[in-house]
């Protein structure tokens, strides 16, 4: 195939060629005072809109340790390169692109794919070829559990989302007995919804409706209606901001109340906030990270009311999670490589998996398989068109409500 | 109750598929084209009726006479200068043509107005009517007695107007319409621009309804698709009986074996008519 390459292009005019060399060798020489970083993305396709917030994550990073002369590695400072691939949403053409980053893009760190599968499918790749690899945006526990040494995510398993939830509404409102739960069919919903029935059954709940929606569905309004007969005190809704909108929208063309209403992974983003406007009042939800969480971190953005002011000053909006992520993961390979003192891939790994440290993003550990063990999700509330944090302690704003109308 | 309560969502929701469907109905049963660009249609719509809202303060029930009109020469031109080159070609050639269409009116909608989905929500909010604990919401309803009033108007004009008739004689038998001395491009590009303009209004219409974003085109389109197949090609009354046997199937599927399968059922039920009945419920050679 190289070959056939190659011919096509050897009609091309000589000086073409040469001018094409000069700029490899440039590039070659610029290398040295530069660590590449490669991020494997779905620019295109549906996954799009969330590939837009994992750039915007890694470019922030980078822009801001570059802004402040790079990171030191031995007494010499190098400026870090994301080096962007698109794959279409087509997780196996993810694989393929870590595989030839790593193999012929000569980048020195790897960036996971997008979310649970396609940062699995990758994972076996990188471990080949022993590549330090953070996933931003990973959460399944079975990502993690396949025993390889060089992957590393900034995501908590899905059941700290649940938990913490189901707990303040235990203790918040004594009057909740039954919980319906409704889950599109699809990796993550489903599996944050399979916790949350493990979680209500657990605190004593009544679990009386759970059923999952097809990917696409259009209408809710029969399920809605079964659920209405069913009165529970506690509606849970996993899917994206399209469904969950639409959930919404259907539960109050139905007149459908209740004491809770819980939606994951909706209220975080403040488009499905604006979108569902005086309807979101009082909706719970829980994300690994929130813009009003208050750490004070050892990383390069510090508070993360910086990191925030930041993320504004360049993108005039409110990051979530999905970005902050991917800035953190940027900031934790930042800190291993300068403890490493190397770039030697071993090191740096083993540095990576001694990360013991405060960040923006909340404290950074990772347990034996790789994965963060040390965060504690923010559950936070739709309160007058803000979201407010009602857990962990140490970051929270405002009581829980009670009542969705 | 509930068998009432899921009966009305499912007359209501089988009028909005109506709704979705008619125009790309009328354009497959006439030019013989499977308009991919449908679903975009029905994307700009929506975002017609919400930019008038947030920006003008304009109600979405006005925008349909602006969308109408404008939707109808943008159909009629795109009829004109892009696909007339190729409506002689076989169907798989102006298939791949209106995929192509929808690439870049699609992800000009992405680039322009960001893949975000955004709510028209209008204040106050219309609320619902209840009338013996079955509950309908007055946005369905209004859209639902618009779509029909589109639908009505269509049959009119198909049967009553002359441009109508000449469509339905193009649809039955294009030769012998030509030797009649109906002008066959220009009746094309009225039925292309018929089918934009119904895409445009159903697209007002369903921005009070469900999210606005480019992304929901084919899931419109996908509709669309399966109403045409289970009422018949062209046949207004089809796309009606299409759309309320479409809803019925996924309403009652849904409450009897779960949302998760619902649509399962739907595909199942248009293979079965593909096999068994592929004129559809309605679909004869022809206009009534």
């Amino acid at each position: 195939m190289m070959a056939g390459f190659l011919l096509r292009y050897a009609r091309l005019p000589s000086s073409l060629l040469v001018a094409a060399g000069l700029a490899l060798s440039a590039s070659a020489a610029l290398a040295q005072d530069v660590i590449k970083f490669g991020a494997p993305l779905p620019l295109t396709g549906p996954l799009a809109p969330e590939a837009i917030k994992q750039q915007q994550g890694y470019d922030l990073w980078a822009e801001q340790v570059n802004k402040a002369g790079g990171i030191a590695v031995g007494g010499k400072k190098y400026k870090v390169e994301i080096v962007y691939s698109d794959y279409q949403s087509n997780t196996p053409r993810a694989v393929q692109t870590t595989e030839q980053m790593i193999s012929q893009g000569g980048v020195n760190f790897m960036f996971s794919p997008f979310g649970s599968g396609a940062a699995k499918a990758a994972s076996s790749v990188s471990e080949r070829y022993k590549m330090p690899t953070i996933a931003s945006t990973a959460s399944s526990a079975q990502v993690y559990d396949q025993g390889y040494k060089y992957l590393f995510g900034t995501f908590t398993p899905n059941d700290t989302l649940t938990t913490p939830l189901t707990k303040i509404v235990k203790a918040k409102a004594p009057n909740v007995k039954k919980v319906a739960i409704l889950a599109r069919n699809d990796l993550f919903p489903l599996a944050i919804a399979q916790e949350m029935e493990k979680s209500a059954k657990a605190n004593g709940f009544e679990v009386v409706y759970f059923e999952k929606y097809a990917i696409g569905t259009l209408d809710h309004s029969a399920t809605l209606s079964q659920i209405k007969t069913q009165a529970p005190q506690w509606i849970f809704v996993t899917g994206y901001i399209n469904d969950l909108l639409l959930v919404r929208k259907q539960m109050t063309d139905q007149q459908i109340k209740a004491d809770v209403v819980s939606m994951i992974a909706g209220p975080a983003y403040q488009e499905f906030i604006d979108a569902a406007g005086p309807s979101g009042e009082n909706i719970t939800s829980a994300a690994w990270w929130h813009p009003a969480a208050q750490y004070t971190g050892k990383d390069i953005f510090g508070t993360t009311a910086n990191y925030v002011k930041l993320f504004r000053e360049k993108y005039k909006s409110d990051p979530d999670y999905a970005q902050a992520s991917a800035s953190v993961s940027g900031a934790l390979f930042q800190m291993a490589i300068e403890k490493a003192g190397t770039l030697d891939k071993e090191k740096v790994r083993d540095a990576l998996a001694a990360t013991d440290v405060m960040t923006f993003w909340g404290p950074v550990k990772f347990g034996a398989t790789g994965q963060i063990n040390s965060l504690e999700p923010p559950v936070f509330q739709l309160q007058g068109g803000k979201a407010v944090v009602l857990s962990p302690d140490i970051i929270k704003q405002g009581e829980f409500k009670l009542g969705v109308n | 109750m509930l068998a009432a309560q899921i009966l009305i969502n499912a007359l209501v929701l089988g009028c909005l598929y109506a709704c979705i469907a008619i125009g790309f109905s009328l354009v497959w049963g006439v030019l013989n084209v499977i308009n991919l660009i449908h679903g975009s249609f029905i994307v700009l719509g929506a975002y017609l009726a919400w930019s008038l809202y947030q920006g003008l303060h304009i109600s979405p029930w006005y925008s349909l006479a602006v969308a109408a009109p404008l939707f109808f020469a943008f159909g009629y031109v795109i009829q004109r200068l892009i696909l007339n080159r190729v409506i002689t070609a076989p169907v798989l050639v102006t298939l791949t043509l209106t995929f192509g269409l929808d690439l870049i009116l699609n992800n000009a909608m992405i680039y322009y107005f960001k893949a975000d989905y955004r709510k028209l929500t209008l204040t106050p909010p219309m609320g619902s009517v209840s009338i013996f604990d079955v509950v309908v919401p007055v946005d369905r309803l209004i859209a639902t007695v618009a779509a029909l009033a589109l639908t009505f108007v269509l049959y009119l004009i198909l049967r009553r107007l002359r441009v109508g008739r000449a469509i339905v004689a193009v649809r039955l038998d294009r030769d012998a319409a030509v030797l009649m001395g109906v002008n066959v491009n220009s009746i094309y590009a009225i039925a292309f621009g018929l089918g934009a303009a119904l895409a445009g209004c159903a697209g007002v219409l369903m921005a009070l309804i469900f999210p606005i974003s480019p992304l929901t085109s084919t899931a419109y389109l996908g509709k669309a698709f399966v109403v045409c197949v289970l009422g018949g090609l062209g046949s207004v009354s089809g796309a009606l009986a299409g759309g309320i046997l479409l809803a019925l199937i996924e309403g009652v599927g849904s409450a009897m074996i779960g949302p998760a399968h619902a649509t399962t059922l739907s595909f199942v039920l248009l293979i079965v008519f593909l096999i068994l009945r592929p004129q559809g419920l309605l679909g004869r050679k022809g206009f009534e």
